[in-house]
């Protein structure tokens, strides 16, 4: 830290809080409140003088609150940059700091929050985690047996700037403990609380087994888990290092935690797994290695970078394996824990990349994006007209698009991601996608229905997750219809209703609409925009009364191609299970039905035009031997 | 895909769906008062693996099996969530499907002399009686309570809500027995 605030060329801004940020890649505009220290950082040199009169003593965070600290504070002892702050929400304004700082007159009570305005080229966010509080496991008693603490208080006791001095002691009645346990999966690994692993916890309680066993050999260390997970390079060896010292390891997830009242020792009750039997074992201290958590603030952060949350709240990266330090955003980075729990050395090699990604933003004239981008017509756009619309807009999970009334909708290019939610939204078929273009899909349903079409499965993919599952299902040798006609699109929310008309008044045997798992979505929210808009087709194709089954929803990832052969299997079965007088006297009685919400197609610049090409092709196909 | 084995058969019954998100943490054992209390090879995790594993008799020939009253002190604490109570009751309906027969002395209701009066089934808390109608010699096709072995636990409540005398636990706890052994405790010695 000291040496980045040493570099010229890095600006450190402590105590500031980021509160709006506007613009795309290259040409951030972001808002930030730089909160008032009551101590200017340009005459205080730290000395300390302030805190050392200031009477106030308030619990000191940093430490767990086990000690305390003054109002005229530094958050730890290595504070950078080392200027002191003055806590108004303690403070008594008895001046005395004022007096005790001199001629320096650092001390300036009549300082202001101020907001400052930045131009930002790319952003990393390196907001860290927070901890799981156990105070509702009533099980293990934290907070109501004062020797069951948590990792990170057995951290700061631990530690020799901490308020013991390093010296390990109960907090009951300050005696040195001689049987420790560590718990794991505190909250973690619990669908009560947190579901997912936390990571790093195995390996952080046997650091601090070690550590004690250390320091103090006498003392008997246990760790009760449930997995010791070691996976990366080294991890194992220290784990055996630790078996080696004689630190106890107990399978068995402690379900209780007792406590004799007098002599405040503990009691851990647990099934120790390897014996088959029930066990009780008394303790001077317990440590609870607790869950990672997203910090509090996390959804508030979410709102503000206009960056997604996966499941468990941590932030949404662009992509799992390919891009994790990058977000959905460009220009935005992630760093270390606020992506997803990780330890010291996950979190350096992403800060390093997010690092090099940023740079990569600042050292280039122009910004590649997608090639698939959204394209607004302007004499199209209602809105042009002065009609309120703003559909666009709403779709758009990224906010790309700039949408007043009374002006033609425009699509930040920079922003713009290609999932074509907003083409496929767009009312008045105002807006084209770049590659996915209205008249280069109709042409391919077209095509792909030429012949026999009652016999033919279209199926419509996402490029991410169902189209790789279809691609797994081929590599993979599952067997499946043969009657399946696949179309590729960005992502479900390009799947415009017109599509499935048309495949329809063609006379298509059955439509499968899929895409990605909600969560898999690499558009942030686009398959929510697209199963929504399969829900409405639901409905509309029921009060039809269309044979369930003719149109199927479905959400395949890329890894489920044994799920795309199957559901194609039941399509199949579904059409095979239908006379075929029925199902060509039902796409009869549809078709006018379905040609009378395509009325508008041809009005759409170039699809006449394709559809007239592709005329041509239908033609050639038709005139092979054996077509009908 | 996979052969339909004891597993599947719980998975199947109420209760049983959550079976194959079971860990082996231990933490159902070590809460379990019937361990503690009763039965030192009580072991619900133990069962579940046993279920997993397809150890059919085993697990029908198990305490655990039969021991465990639906306490549900042990589902709060699961971290998977796993309904135990409930994956051991679906083991045992099958075991008694299979012909099991339970070690536990369930009730027996006296079919001569059951009004069906329905308060036998409104107290039991395992839901293990019904009213059914049945053909009974000299009182012809008439509904009686029946008391379902792979569910009863011997609990007793029904006897002692019976107005009628109609359902008692057999052997050790049947009324007779138990005022017996109250009339002992009062007089010790004899004397009255």
């Amino acid at each position: 830290m000291v040496d980045a605030a040493r570099q010229p060329l890095i600006e450190v801004k402590a105590y500031t809080e980021v509160e709006k940020v506007e613009g795309f890649v290259g040409n951030f505009k972001v808002t930030l409140r730089e909160k008032a220290k009551y101590v200017r950082a340009d005459r205080c040199n730290g000395c300390g003088a302030c805190a050392k009169v200031c009477p106030i003593e308030v619990p000191n965070y940093f430490e767990m609150n086990l000690a305390p600290r003054k109002a005229a504070y530094i958050p730890m002892s290595q504070s950078v940059p080392l200027i002191y702050n003055i806590d108004m929400d303690a403070c008594i304004h008895c001046y005395k700091c004022v007096e005790a700082c001199g001629p320096l007159e650092a001390i300036d009570f009549s300082m202001q929050d101020k907001i400052v305005e930045e131009e930002i080229g790319a952003i990393v966010v390196a907001t860290g985690f927070s901890h799981f509080d156990p105070t509702p496991m009533e099980e293990y008693g934290y907070n109501r047996y004062p020797n069951v603490i948590t990792a990170m208080e057995m951290e700061r006791l631990n530690n020799s700037a901490g308020p013991t001095a390093g010296s390990l002691i109960r907090p009951s009645d300050g005696k040195k403990p001689q049987k420790l346990a560590f718990i794991n999966c505190v909250g973690s690994r619990d669908k009560r609380f947190v579901e997912s692993c936390s990571n790093f916890c195995c390996m952080y309680s046997i650091k601090n087994a070690v550590l004690v066993k250390q320091m103090y050999p006498n003392i008997d260390v246990t760790i009760y888990y449930m997995d010791i997970r070691t996976p990366s390079k080294g991890y194992e060896e220290f784990y055996n290092r630790a078996r080696a010292m004689g630190i106890h390891f107990i399978q068995g997830r402690p379900a209780m935690i007792t406590e004799d009242s007098e002599t405040h020792n503990l009691f851990i009750h647990t099934e120790d797994i390897a014996l088959g039997k029930v066990v009780e074992h008394e303790y001077d201290m317990v440590m609870l290695n607790q869950a990672a958590v997203p910090q509090p603030d996390q959804n508030h952060m979410s709102s503000v970078l206009n960056v997604a949350q996966s499941p468990g709240g941590w932030f949404m990266e662009y992509h799992p394996k390919l891009r994790p330090m990058d977000s959905p955003t460009d220009g935005i980075f992630f760093a270390g824990a606020c992506q997803g729990p990780k330890d010291i050395p996950a979190s350096v090699a992403q800060g390093s990349a997010a690092a090099a990604r940023a740079s990569r933003v600042l050292h280039s004239k122009t910004w590649q994006i997608e090639p698939t981008i959204a394209n607004v017509w302007p004499d199209r756009c209602v809105s042009a007209q002065g009609r309120a619309c703003g559909i666009c807009e709403r779709s758009c999970p990224y906010g790309a698009i700039d949408y007043t009334q009374g002006k033609a909708a425009e699509v930040i290019t920079a922003k713009c991601h290609g999932c074509g939610a907003c083409v496929a939204e767009c009312p008045h078929d105002a807006i084209t996608q770049l590659h996915y273009t209205d008249a280069q899909i109709l042409s391919q349903i077209r095509t792909l229905l030429a012949d026999k079409p009652e016999k033919k499965i279209l199926a419509l993919r996402c490029h991410w997750c169902s189209y790789g599952g279809a691609d797994l299902a081929g590599t993979s040798h599952f067997e499946y219809t043969s009657n399946e006609r696949g179309i590729k699109v960005m992502c479900s929310a390009r799947m415009d209703a017109d599509f499935i008309y048309e495949a329809y008044r063609l006379g298509a045997g059955a439509v499968l609409y899929s895409g990605c798992h909600q969560q898999d979505c690499h558009y942030i929210t686009g398959q929510v925009i697209g199963a929504k808009r399969a829900k409405r087709l639901e409905t509309i194709f029921e009060r039809m009364n269309m044979t369930p089954g003719r149109f199927r929803v479905e959400w395949i990832s890329a890894a489920e191609g044994d799920k795309y052969a199957r559901v194609l299997n039941e399509m199949q079965a579904t059409l095979d299970a239908m006379p075929e007088a029925d199902l060509l006297a039902e796409i009869e009685r549809l078709r006018p039905e379905m040609a009378k919400r395509l009325s508008r197609l041809p009005n759409i610049p170039g699809v006449q035009r394709a559809l007239d090409h592709t005329q041509v092709v239908v033609n050639t196909i038709l005139s092979r031997e054996g077509a009908q | 895909m996979f052969k339909s084995g004891l597993a599947d058969e719980v998975r199947a019954l109420p209760g049983g769906e959550n079976l194959e998100m079971c860990y082996s943490c231990g933490t159902c054992t070590s809460k379990c008062m019937i361990q503690q209390k009763l039965e030192p090879e009580y072991n619900p995790r133990r069962l579940l693996r046993m279920v997993m594993m397809e150890m059919r008799e085993e697990s029908f020939s198990n305490p655990t099996t039969w021991l465990c009253s639906s306490c549900d002190l042990c589902y709060p604490a699961c971290p998977q969530q796993i309904h135990i109570s409930g994956v051991i009751t679906a083991v045992k309906k099958i075991a008694v499907q299979n012909g099991q027969k339970t070690p536990l002395h369930t009730a027996v209701v006296d079919q001569q002399t059951c009004v069906a009066c329905g308060l036998c089934a409104e107290v039991c808390p395992y839901e293990a009686i019904t009213i059914e109608t049945r053909k009974l010699p000299y009182r012809g096709s008439i509904p009686v309570a029946v008391v379902d072995p792979g569910l009863c636990m011997a609990c007793g409540m029904c006897g002692a809500a019976c107005r009628s005398n109609s359902i008692s636990i057999p052997a050790d706890y049947s009324d007779e027995n138990v005022v017996e052994s109250i009339w002992k405790w009062l007089n010790p010695e004899g004397a009255l």
